[in-house]
């Protein structure tokens, strides 16, 4: 068992007390799951190009309870607009929440609170997202100490994005936090969440959101993840839709040392939609992951992946996408396009589209690119009198610009800004954010 | 006065050699144009003079204003008064033409010792200068060269010119594919620009830009290297007798404008 398992698992004995039985069952085989799998390794097909080695021999132990002074939340990208949820290690921060905004009907807490006192709204959706066999699932479903309810009920609309904010401020210790989300739309409800994780010092955020999408509800789901460089991020997106229901994906990956996203998608009800996209910019020996499972269950659903990666140094992009088409899921209809731009001769990108196909009336296809600047273009721009550094910079952020712009208002300004902070040269572009 | 004089001029791309010795000198305030069949090596030579580093040049010199111009890099000779009109300009999705044409002005009077422009001024400029390509602000608002026509491309060159008031412009082909009014559009354009203190080099397989662009002086070039050189008329003697009258087994003439 690595160091970072045997000192989780000191945590699973000690469940907390009050919960209702399905959340204890739900720990219960978090605990045993994870005692039996350990921490993957490369030789699990989902993690072959993606090592936890240098997280297993940590010794994590979960994150305590923890207030963010202004000082660390100034550091951390400030708080944006209500309304907004925030999270310290895992935890709801009440002073720091402010739920002005939400529409009328729909509520947004702590989940922890909700299995006390609303146990019958959360217990149909719990623990029932698409990861099975999962080390870090399972690690999440016995060790969360709380995370994001948000409830639209039938046809409750959000205007204003919907602001969570998951921070982790590890001490001294490697520190490892586990928030758990549960968003839950009714009927022909919709709503914009924008989710954003930072942090400080050496950590695991290890969340997990299930998004449960009643009939015609619509939901966009941005993450902005600017981790500290020390830190992993392991955000699980499990997403269950019903007919007609349509889910937006949107992963801006700019932080941590390594990081991976995997949102695993079921189309159950007919007609459902499901995009996702990723912009991941890597550098240094950043690896970035992304790791993409939609099943087409039933006949008429559409899905569309669209991710971009720009490396440099010797970062590492990694994307794996699997599209399932279940026997008798006619007329479905699936796109796949994951493109890369490196930026230097040792950065490295690994990607897998997975097409799985048993039905065969079905519109399926996926390509992309690996490839460098184009020198055409570098030399149009210098006949014109910019530098080659502003020139290079000019056209890597035009590269990410196209997955900035399909971004909502409420999260788009601010994602300019820090994707153009992270190129290279990026300071020369102010002027285009 | 003299603005450029190229002399014995030989480039290659790759193992090729494009350009055996070229000679060519343009005075300022005059339109130079320079005709030949494809495959002569013009468009290589206005490559050269913008700094295209898939080109090497093996022999000869290139002065601007009295400077080694084949020792600047490309964004030095752009603030050096020297624009060129690309035959196939680029697409750049994501950069609008209006901030990328803010960011090359910018640049350019920043290495010229100017203060640069802020987003309002610049508006002002960008507007006035679009009158001359006849077009409304849509076009400066969506990205550079993004789905544009042929001759959108080719106007959105001259918008370029016109914003960045260079002093010397090497036009490649820039009529190749237009129609009749975007041709006019273009030739409106250069005209409105010929001034005492600029010069232009145009390259073209046709006479016809020439009806509306009326050079001081026409050079035909075939096989690397300028044949012979006149004036205005020679453009026309080209349109009816076509090249084949110019191919390389004649003694190369020396250009002198």
């Amino acid at each position: 068992m690595s160091r970072a398992a045997e000192s989780l698992a000191r945590a699973l004995g000690a469940p907390p007390s009050g919960e209702p039985g399905f959340a204890s069952a739900l720990r219960r085989a978090g605990a045993d799951d994870f005692q039996r799998l350990g921490l993957p390794t490369t030789r699990h097909e989902d993690w072959r190009y993606t090592s936890l080695a240098e997280l297993a021999a940590l010794p994590l132990s979960p994150a305590g309870p923890r207030r963010a002074s202004p000082a660390e939340l100034e550091r951390l990208g400030g708080l944006p607009p209500a309304p907004r949820l925030v999270f310290v290690n895992g935890r709801l921060d009440p002073e720091h929440t402010d739920l002005a905004g939400l529409p009328a009907g729909a509520g947004a807490g702590s989940l922890a609170a909700a299995l006390r006192e609303r146990p019958a709204l959360v217990e149909p959706h719990l623990g029932r997202a698409p990861f099975r066999e999962h080390a870090l699932a399972a690690l999440n479903g016995a060790l969360f100490a709380d995370g994001a309810l948000v409830h639209l009920p039938d046809g409750a609309a959000a205007e204003a994005p919907i602001h969570l904010v998951f921070l982790v401020l590890a001490g001294a210790e490697p520190a490892a936090a586990f928030p758990r989300t549960l968003v839950i739309a009714g009927r022909g409800a919709s709503a914009t969440l924008v989710e954003r994780w930072a942090g400080e010092g050496t950590y695991l955020a290890g969340g997990l959101s299930e998004i449960a999408l009643g009939e015609g509800s619509s939901l966009e789901l941005v993450r902005v993840q600017r981790e500290a460089p020390e830190a992993f991020h392991v955000g699980l997106v499990g997403v269950r839709q019903a007919a007609g229901s349509r889910y937006t994906g949107r992963s801006v990956a700019l932080g941590a040392r390594l990081a991976r996203v995997e949102t695993r998608a079921v189309l159950e009800g007919e007609g459902a939609e499901n995009h996702l996209d990723g912009l991941y910019v890597a550098s240094g020996s950043q690896l970035h992951d992304h790791f993409v499972h939609v099943e087409h269950a039933v006949p008429r659903g559409t899905s569309r992946e669209l991710f971009k990666g720009i490396l440099d140094g010797t970062a590492r992009g990694v994307f794996a996408g699997r599209v399932l088409v279940r026997p008798g899921a006619q007329k479905t209809d699936a796109g796949q396009v994951n493109s890369n731009l490196l930026l230097s001769e040792d950065a490295t990108v690994d990607t897998r589209p997975q097409l799985e196909i048993l039905a065969d009336d079905v519109k399926c296809s996926h390509g992309g690119t690996v490839g460098q600047l184009d020198e055409d273009a570098l030399f149009y721009l210098r006949s014109r009198g910019l530098d080659r550094a502003t020139a290079r910079a000019l056209l890597t952020w035009a590269f990410a610009a196209e997955m900035v712009e399909r971004l909502p208002a409420g999260a788009r300004e601010g994602v300019r800004r820090l994707v153009t902070a992270r190129l290279p040269d990026g300071h020369r572009l102010q002027e285009a954010a | 006065m003299e603005m450029l004089r190229i002399q014995g001029l030989k480039a290659r791309i790759g193992d090729k050699e494009i350009l055996h010795g070229l000679d060519l000198a343009i005075g300022a305030g005059e339109v130079h144009a320079i005709m030949g069949p494809n495959g002569s090596g013009k468009s290589t030579l206005a490559s050269v003079l913008a700094g295209r580093e898939t080109v090497e040049v093996t022999a000869g010199s290139v002065s601007y204003d009295g400077q080694d111009l084949l020792a600047l890099a490309p964004e030095k000779r752009a603030a050096a008064g020297l624009f060129l009109g690309f035959q196939y300009p680029v697409e750049i999705p994501g950069v609008a033409n209006l901030y990328f044409l803010r960011t090359a002005l910018n640049a350019i009077r920043r290495a010229r010792g100017l203060e640069e422009l802020d987003a309002m001024d610049f508006l002002a400029l960008a507007r006035e200068k679009l009158k001359l390509v006849k077009w409304d602000q849509s076009f400066v608002q969506r990205g550079v060269n993004e789905g544009f026509s042929g001759g959108e491309k080719k106007k959105n060159e001259i918008l370029q010119m016109a914003v960045l008031e260079p002093r010397l412009v090497v036009l490649d082909e820039i009529d190749s594919g237009l129609d009749i009014d975007a041709l006019r559009v273009v030739a409106d354009g250069v005209n409105a620009l010929r001034s005492k203190e600029r010069a232009f080099l145009i390259v073209t397989h046709y006479q016809r830009l020439l009806d509306y662009v009326k050079p001081d002086a026409v050079h035909v070039m075939a096989a690397g290297r300028i044949v012979k050189s006149g004036g205005p008329e020679l453009a026309l003697e080209l349109e009816k007798k076509g090249y084949a009258g110019w191919m390389p087994e004649r003694p190369a003439a020396r250009a002198a404008p």
